[in-house]
């Protein structure tokens, strides 16, 4: 008990420099769950939050009713695995090399590569407009015509975009995982490595059996994290990137741009808590569930 | 080490939190304002020297003088009046001279009203989404306009106030009463409640006007005057009249594009009735049935996309156009297109010339037309949430009546603004134009009434008369008008109509597709996602609609 306090009084000056975060978190997270009551009514300004009637799972049904339903979801959890792990291999990737480089240019490459994920989607969306333009676009003029190809009417064929959004999610995040990987990295005990290469370790083996094996927790959990998030898609790189193109929405449309398109003239509050609490609530249950998987494996790496 | 990855991963995770709080609204574009909402320069002079609060009936205008008095006292006593704060959109964000125009206003309003008036004035692009915060969040915000917010959406979300409440309309808006025709008055019921006054302006569109810079045609030598006059006015022409100037233009200039196309073809081309507010089920003969049919089946939709394929074919289009979703007339001011086609109206040469920043010639190939949603589109409503709906609905009545607020609404201050001419129009102050004026909202379209102050330079000083004549005499108007419908019930069909739409419509309708099979795939599309239940659910809500009004 005594020893407890002590702790608790050590700690103090932690707790004092948590707090912000935690108020953050509290107002911006906590603070709005009771609203998600609005998802099972009917919401009318008049009456307020608490006093619109209930109208049950009504406000659900538009997304499940329809033969989109199964598009929009199939879209939505592929494309998240996919950059899931195009994303995570990626990172690992530049933030070994960013590691592993010693010269003070290693500064510059790192925010060179942080960049794109400080770019507004609206922007990215005209950069790949300005490369894949059918009159004026860069690939069309200036890699296909001179090769002798047939330019291609990028925005109305639906084969190239799931490698396009795949390449623009990964230019655009892995700059932002690969600092938290980098992180790590560095954190690991330097003495390792020395005596590993005093043991004749080459600089190979030192990735594959000191760094990736001691980079597992991080990946675990950052994958975990990423799991718990499947359900929700990038709106901006699924709605500005392909410039909401009709032609292209059975590759593109996900849960977020059929809600959003759905809902622009409704205005409908209520059936828009509806799709954010059956995301969350999906996400919720898949994090639970890929914890206890991981838990099971091996407890050491689980989140809780 | 697990403890320090946690709480590198808290701390990554909460500024990442702190990057992207506020993003994801912005994000989001706002909705498109509705399609008719062109801009509209002109007002009535001759209104403008008058100024009557109206008064039908003697009671009536006791009640508002006596609520006048009633407010003066107190104001008299508390040392400050009550304020009533009005809520509207530009294009440019809050006008620089707005605190200016708004002491004006008030010092106006204290006089004749006995209350402070405050303007809001929002960005366009951000007034959807403030006005439903403001809405819902108990902010004080008493009149405002629902263009953009949607009229229909703002009823259903329970924002506006019954204007009829307690025989408030009769007691205190005899002036609007006088202003605006019963029938119209009446579009604007939604359940035979009133919910919103109509701006006053052209209800009635004259379809398909197509657009050629000046320029242009007489760059390829085009004898304008050889085409009849119309009624507004504009020459008179065919399709193949405007497919024959097309064809030379491209010939001439075959650096630019013809034609800036753009997805309006059955709301500015055609008299098909968008029966509350949407195609998926439409009246295609609104004057003489309320037969809701597919207007996506139909040969209007027919003709339009096979004119569409073939200006394609002939490159009039360009390949990029179903990205670019800049503006018509942008294009056009931009130089590298030479059309446009939308709908048109009295006094709109001299706004489609200003708009493409070039002379403009309006050749005027459709019809005149009134839907059954023109009048309701976007009408001015009350907060529910108001806290003096007597006060807050006489300024109502005096927007529509009072000329030294519509003009300090619409022009701003004499001699800071604009100056008066000697033929009675009015022009910039001196030394002042559109880039560097304090306030220019440049709205007029969405103001109550903008025919009871002055005129701009270049237009008729009877315009509102002209107009009010337009809408008079238009030879189509839809029998449905004022029909509203409230789809909440079908917005799983509604959400998954509007996705199938946005797959296949576009293509046909930019012309990238062989209407034969590019109709065939929409259909398809269509049907899937329920078009048939969501046609009969109009059907049987505009059956009710016509039993109770009495129209067969």
């Amino acid at each position: 008990m005594k020893n407890k306090r002590k702790n608790f009084k050590r700690y103090i000056p932690l707790y004092v420099m948590a707090f912000p975060g935690l108020l953050y978190l509290f107002i911006n997270n906590y603070l709005p769950l009771p609203g998600l009551i609005l998802a099972f009514k009917k919401f009318n300004a008049k009456k307020g939050i608490y006093g619109s009637p209930f109208v049950g799972f009504k406000n659900f049904k538009y997304l499940f009713a329809t033969k989109d339903a199964f598009v929009i979801t199939r879209n939505t959890i592929l494309y998240n695995l996919v950059f899931i792990i195009v994303n995570t291999i990626m990172a690992i990737f530049v933030a070994i090399l960013l590691a592993e480089m010693t010269s003070r240019i290693k500064k510059a490459y790192q925010s060179f590569i942080l960049l794109p994920y400080m770019i507004s989607m609206v922007i990215v969306s005209y950069l790949v407009f300005g490369f894949l333009s059918t009159e004026n676009g860069f690939i069309n003029n200036s890699i296909l015509k001179p090769l002798g190809m047939d330019p291609v009417s990028w925005y109305m064929e639906k084969k190239y975009w799931p490698f396009i959004l795949v390449f623009v999610s990964a230019w655009k995040g892995v700059g932002y995982n690969c600092v938290i990987y980098l992180a790590s990295i560095l954190g690991i005990d330097r003495s390792i490595y020395e005596s590993a290469s005093i043991d004749g370790a080459s600089k190979w083996q030192q990735i594959f059996k000191i760094t990736i094996p001691l980079l597992k927790p991080t990946i675990v959990m950052l994958t975990l994290l990423a799991i718990g998030r499947i359900f929700y898609s990038d709106f901006g790189l699924f709605y500005q990137v392909p410039q909401n193109q009709g032609a292209l929405f059975s590759v593109t449309n996900t849960i977020d741009t059929y809600v959003y398109r759905g809902l622009l003239e409704l205005g409908d509050m209520s059936m828009s808590s509806a799709a954010g609490l059956y995301q969350s609530l999906v996400g919720f249950i898949l994090v639970l569930g890929s914890n206890l998987i991981v838990k099971k494996i091996d407890p050491d790496y689980a989140l809780f | 080490m697990k403890k320090k990855i946690a709480s590198l991963l808290l701390s990554a995770t909460t500024a990442a939190m702190i990057f992207s709080g506020c993003g994801s609204a912005a994000t989001q574009t706002p909705a498109q304002s509705d399609t008719q909402t062109t801009k509209q320069e002109a007002t009535e002079q001759s209104n403008a020297e008058q100024k009557d609060d109206g008064g039908s009936s003697e009671a009536a205008s006791d009640k508002a003088a006596q609520a006048i008095a009633d407010r003066k006292a107190k104001a008299e006593k508390d040392g400050k009046y009550e304020k009533v704060v009005i809520a509207f959109f530009d294009w440019t964000g809050r006008p620089a001279g707005l605190d200016r125009i708004n002491e004006a206003l008030s010092a106006y309003t204290e006089e004749t009203l006995g209350l402070d008036v405050e303007l809001m004035i929002i960005d366009s692009a951000a007034y959807g989404e403030d006005m439903k915060l403001m809405l819902s969040s108990g902010e004080q915000v008493d009149l405002f306009s629902t263009c953009i917010l949607g009229y229909n959406p703002s009823i259903n979300n329970g924002y506006v106030l019954d204007l009829e409440e307690d025989g408030m309309f009769d007691d205190y808006c005899s002036g609007i009463k006088e202003k605006i025709r019963a029938d119209y008055l009446d579009a604007c019921r939604v359940g035979g409640v009133l919910y919103g006054t109509p701006p006053i302006k052209d209800y009635a569109i004259e379809t398909a006007a197509v657009c050629v810079g000046q320029e242009y045609l007489d760059a390829i030598g085009y004898d304008v005057t050889a085409l009849p006059t119309g009624e507004l006015g504009y020459p008179k022409a065919t399709w193949d009249d405007i497919n024959d100037i097309f064809t030379q233009l491209h010939a001439q200039f075959p650096d630019k594009y013809v034609m800036a196309i753009q997805d309006n073809e059955l709301t500015q081309g055609s008299s098909v009735d968008n029966i509350a507010g949407d195609y998926f089920g439409t009246l295609l003969d609104p004057q003489n049935s309320l037969k809701i049919e597919d207007v996506y089946a139909s040969d209007t939709f027919k003709e339009w996309a096979q004119r569409a394929y073939d200006w394609n074919q002939a490159g009039f289009i360009s390949q990029d156009a179903l990205t670019d979703t800049t503006g018509a007339s942008a294009k056009v001011k931009s130089g590298a297109y030479m059309a446009m086609m939308a709908c048109s109206k009295p006094g709109y040469k001299t706004q489609i010339s200003g708009e493409c920043g070039r002379d403009m010639v309006v050749f005027d190939v459709g019809e005149s037309f009134m839907s059954s949603s023109s009048v309701s589109s976007f009408p001015w409503c009350v907060n529910q949430n108001t806290e003096d709906p007597v006060a807050t609905i006489q300024v109502l009545n005096a927007l529509y009546t009072d000329s030294t607020i519509e003009t300090l609404m619409c022009w701003g201050q004499e001699g800071k603004e604009f100056k008066v001419n000697s033929d009675g129009t009015i022009s910039y102050a001196d030394g002042v134009d559109a880039n560097n004026s304090e306030y220019y909202p440049n709205v007029l379209w969405l103001m109550p009434n903008p025919y009871v102050t002055y005129v701009w330079e270049g237009d008729p000083l009877d315009l509102g008369q002209q107009i009010a004549d337009f809408n008079d005499n238009c030879t189509c108007k839809s029998k449905a008008l004022g029909f509203t419908w409230d789809n909440t019930d079908y917005a799983s069909e509604y959400t998954a109509l509007k996705n199938a739409y946005d797959e296949f419509g576009p293509k046909v309708v930019y012309g990238f597709v062989d209407p034969e099979t590019g109709i065939a795939e929409l259909e398809q599309a269509l049907k899937a996602a329920g078009l048939d239940d969501y046609m009969a659910g109009k059907q049987a809500a505009l059956d009710a609609w016509a039993a109770e009004n009495g129209i067969n």
